[in-house]
């Protein structure tokens, strides 16, 4: 079965783990402990009953009111198969937040429409990262119309704001749907509420069955990474991991940054010999020719997949870094140097006066690599034009690859 | 419980457990001969051309079930397992906390030192408890074997390239993204060898293993793996309600976590 993986976005305490909590209680989808567990939590904190404690289960995060580390659930519905994925809305847990939001395809933006709340910092932010990480689809839900008397006129202009904040920076909001909801009340999540005669639209798990993302297209060019080596009954053959496009034995296949040309004498999949293998499928290949320890290098028969010794980027800083800094491709290390374009402002998509970079901005860079290395613009094929980078080793931030630059 | 594609775990744990073996230069894996543990051995049959590369550490604290000392002598045999058992000092009247916190723990330090690993393949999965949920798939743990818990590293596009803390290791979690009704389609499917006391006896099966003192079964006429399947379908009961040391007091799991439990 499918399952939809969709992360939720959006400013600390605007109701993101709750309202996980609340779909989970609403579609049937938590066990009567989990739920048991925290109803007494709440009580014995002396709280209203919170159903993000179903998520927050660290003991920190349940008496601090906050989500420290990412969290998943799985939601049933009409058929269909989602996985929520539970992020920390506060700056400082970013990088916690990246770590579960960049296996999503689709994202509920949480944005609580609760006096002196609205549109914050990380409501923008997370939107500017969620369309770097590439994702395809969005739902904007406005929360807390409870605590607004469920009024439209809250409503609006939140709605007006994110739709234009969303235009100007490349998702057409048109394309969007946008729904008031109360995470705590359990209105719109799954059936459409009275209090809410104004809105026209579907429940927000209705609107989320629409969001179905592509599988990976066995039909494109071969497209792999070796991981390693395995001994084989034939010898040694390197293991790789097949990203897109298929790959069968007798072939002929491109190794590269190296540019050499191989034959695959022998192709293992899931421990057996095998005639062929497909994208997402981890082989092993016997090759006509050694080459030593390629770990990290790409097979790939595909013209798009270029030898960079330099890359046109937009990063984001999780910390500021510019001057050397160390990429991982796929976890594989280079070196870099990473100079500065043009940086803009994280929280309003708009450039900003400066070329040095702060903690939560993004940037246009060049990077040279001082080592050669085989990737891609993201627009192309994103699991080869992306990367992760790190200063000291710290985590210091992502990049895309915007244009390769030779 | 959502039946997930068996194929995609699959290949998901394949590409976790390689990646830990090419990344740490002394590997090892923990066995319980649980299902879950059970299964992971089945999955690195695969990743690694039908042998399994790294040692299998069992713990053992002397008070397991007859039955799955007689389940780990068969399998070691079939599968050519180079099993590690380490004994664990029990003392009659511990259990729970105790027992697991301290017990399990000392002895697991005691042959990781030993033997020197750097990397431990542990088979826990994000849907047992709200804690495992919060795992990451390659994650470092002190010299103390504590699990830094509020500052976890990054973990994204592939890249779980975190850094080893001086006199730490790592631990790997190849079977964190299965669901418990995974692990039985995947035992059915594969014909996974499995220890019988999951299976109905007198109206009782044990879902989830752990030693004499603390388990206690369920009530269940599953006595088929066909009728665990459907069970699980329709259950609303956490898989480790049998488990006492997860119930003693708060966060009781967060605590043997960050001491260096599996
Ligand atoms: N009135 C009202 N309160 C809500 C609603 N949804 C969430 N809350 C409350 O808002 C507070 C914060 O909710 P959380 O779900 O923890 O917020 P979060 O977005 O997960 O916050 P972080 O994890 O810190 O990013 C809690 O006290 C909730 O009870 C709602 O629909 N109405
Ligand atoms: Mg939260």
């Amino acid at each position: 079965m499918h399952i939809e993986q969709i992360t939720m976005l959006g400013h600390k305490d605007h109701g993101k783990s709750t309202l996980i909590g609340s779909l989970l209680m609403s579609t049937g989808s938590a066990t009567e402990e989990r739920i048991d567990d925290a109803r007494n939590t709440s009580k014995r904190l002396g709280r209203q009953f919170e159903p993000a404690y179903i998520l927050d289960a660290f003991s920190e995060e349940r008496e601090g009111g906050l989500t420290i580390d990412t969290a998943r659930a799985q939601v049933k519905y009409k058929g269909k198969a989602f996985e929520f994925i539970d992020v920390p809305g506060h700056e400082e847990l970013i990088k916690n937040m990246l770590s579960g939001a960049s296996y999503a395809n689709t994202a509920v933006l949480v944005v609580s429409a609760a006096r002196g709340e609205g549109i914050m910092p990380q409501t923008k932010r997370h939107l500017f990262l969620a369309k770097m990480l590439g994702i395809e689809h969005f739902v904007i839900a406005i929360n807390k119309m409870d605590a607004v008397q469920y009024s439209q006129d809250a409503y609006e202009p939140l709605r007006n704001e994110i739709a234009a904040y969303l235009d100007s920076i490349g998702v057409h909001s048109q394309r969007v749907n946008f729904v008031p909801i109360s995470a705590y009340s359990f209105d719109n999540l799954v059936s459409k509420s009275k209090n809410m005669q104004w809105y026209r639209g579907k429940a927000l798990m209705d609107l989320l069955l629409t969001c179905h993302s592509k599988n990976v297209a066995e039909d494109m060019a071969l497209r792999a990474i070796v991981q390693g080596t395995v001994e084989t009954e034939s010898g040694m053959a390197y293991t790789a991991k097949i990203l897109s496009g298929k790959i069968e034995t007798g072939s002929t296949v491109r190794i590269l940054p190296l540019g050499k040309r191989v034959v695959v004498k022998s192709l293992y999949v899931k421990g057996k010999k095998a005639k062929n293998a497909k994208a997402e499928e981890n082989i092993a290949i016997g090759v006509s020719q050694d080459m030593g320890n390629i770990r990290g290098s790409i097979i790939s028969n595909s013209a798009q997949t270029k030898v960079a010794k330099a890359i046109s980027t937009m990063l984001f800083f999780v910390k500021p870094v510019s001057g050397a800094a160390e990429l991982r491709f796929n976890g594989n290390k280079t070196n870099g140097t990473i100079t500065v374009d043009r940086i803009i402002d994280t929280t309003t998509g708009s450039p900003k006066s400066t070329q040095k970079p702060k903690a939560l901005d993004a940037g246009e860079c060049i990077i040279r690599l001082n080592g050669k290395v085989a990737v891609e613009e993201f627009s192309s094929f994103r699991g080869l034009g992306r990367f992760v980078f790190y200063k000291n080793d710290e985590f210091a931030g992502i990049g895309v690859i915007e244009k390769v630059l030779g | 419980m959502i039946e997930q594609n068996l194929d995609e775990l699959e290949e998901k744990s394949i590409y976790i457990m390689r990646e830990a073996k090419e990344r740490f230069k002394n590997v090892a894996a923990l066995w319980s001969m649980g299902k879950d543990s059970t299964t992971m051995l089945a999955l690195a049959r695969k990743a690694f051309m039908g042998k399994v590369p790294f040692p299998i550490i069992h713990i053992d604290n002397g008070i397991d079930f007859p039955e799955t000392y007689e389940f780990r002598e068969k399998l070691a045999k079939q599968w050519k397992l180079n099993l590690i058992v380490q004994k664990s000092e029990i003392k009659p009247e511990m259990s729970g906390y105790a027992c697991c916190g301290a017990n399990k723990t000392v002895a697991l330090k005691k042959v990781m030192k030993e033997y020197g690993f750097d990397a431990l393949i542990v088979s826990i999965r994000r849907d047992e408890h709200g804690i495992r949920g919060k795992e990451r798939y390659i994650s470092p743990r002190t010299k103390d074997f504590k699990w830094k818990y509020k500052n976890q590293p990054a973990e994204l596009w592939n890249d779980y390239s975190s850094k080893l803390d001086k006199g730490g290791h790592i631990r790997v979690h190849p079977l964190l993204d299965w669901n418990e009704i995974d692990i039985w389609n995947y035992i059915k499917r594969e014909k996974v060898p499995i220890n019988s006391l999951y299976f109905s006896r007198d109206g009782t099966r044990y879902r989830s293993l752990g030693c004499t003192h603390c388990t206690v079964p369920i009530k269940s006429n599953a006595d088929n793996i066909d009728k665990i399947i459907n069970e699980l379908k329709n259950t609303k009961v956490e898989e480790r309600s049998g488990r006492q040391q997860d119930k003693e007091t708060a966060y009781i799991m967060e605590k043997l976590r960050a001491l260096g439990y599996m």
